[in-house]
């Protein structure tokens, strides 16, 4: 059960990447854009989250991290909790009273920080 | 009060360690799990019937493993651009952590419920969105080779 996971898990990475790899995104790209930023103009929290894992795919990290560092955040958070999540159980860190708020806060905080001051 | 089980300090009212879900009730102990089933008399004339594996999906699981927060189901699927729900699902699920630590699980259960909606409902409008975008880049990616084979 836990091999078929971790197997899937790495199966989907590893094609997302090479896809990641082979196509950039941006202009005639088959990626799905914002509908938020399509509606509004302004940015979601995840915008540039594509053009971010095709830095990273291509080595380029400091280029990622300028596309989307709340990126950066998720991806330590995903190492952080995959081992728990691969056994079935929430991690640990989850459910602690404080964590949901601050994670909400932090969200928030990075949606509207960076456009006003990131733009 | 502390928990039997980790030595977390949780509220006094708190039905439930917030630290590792372990019920917190007065003399501090954990409800045994209930007994295997007795399948030697019968078991072979049923033996196409599977009995449920004793003790291992239900009755040792402690009661806020079975309260799910949908933390980082809410987070991912706001960062997948469906915006105004996954923040309602992180709302939500932060509902979930809160009346946990107060001890309110019913509370806790309907909150949980609604993260889980409204991680399904951005899931969904994520999914819609990326099909959309997806037949519009193909059809455009078709109708490049197609004009590619007739200037050839």
């Amino acid at each position: 059960m836990k091999a078929w996971r971790i197997g899937s898990l790495i199966a989907v990475a590893a094609a997302g990447a090479w896809i990641l790899y082979m196509f950039p995104p941006g202009a005639g790209s088959f990626y799905p854009r914002c509908t938020f930023h399509a509606l509004t103009g302004f940015l979601c929290p995840g915008c540039g989250t594509t053009h971010a894992l095709h830095a990273l795919v291509h080595g380029h990290v400091l280029a990622a991290f300028k596309y989307n560092p709340f990126l950066f955040a998720v991806m330590f958070g995903s190492v952080y909790a995959s081992p728990s999540l691969l056994r079935g159980e929430t991690p640990p860190l989850f459910m602690k009273p404080w964590f949901g708020w601050t994670s909400f806060a932090v969200v928030m905080g990075w949606w509207i920080g960076r456009n006003l001051f990131l733009t | 009060m502390n928990c039997p089980n980790c030595g977390t300090s949780n509220l006094d009212n708190a039905s439930i360690c917030v630290n590792c879900g372990r019920p917190l009730s007065g003399t501090g102990a954990v409800p045994p799990p209930p007994p295997p089933p007795q399948q030697s008399s019968y078991a072979p004339s049923q033996a196409s019937y599977t009995p449920p594996t004793p003790g291992s999906a239900f009755g040792t699981q402690p009661p806020a493993q079975q309260i799910p927060n949908y933390l980082w189901q809410s987070i991912v699927v706001t960062l997948c651009c469906c915006l105004p729900f996954g923040i309602v699902a992180i709302i939500f699920a932060a509902q979930v952590n809160d009346k946990l630590r107060r001890g309110d699980v019913g509370g806790a259960m309907h909150a949980s419920k609604q993260a889980k909606m409204w991680c399904l409902i951005a899931l969904g409008c994520g999914l819609l969105v990326a099909v959309i975008y997806g037949l519009i880049g193909g059809a455009a990616f078709m109708q490049g080779i197609r004009e590619g084979m007739a200037n050839r």
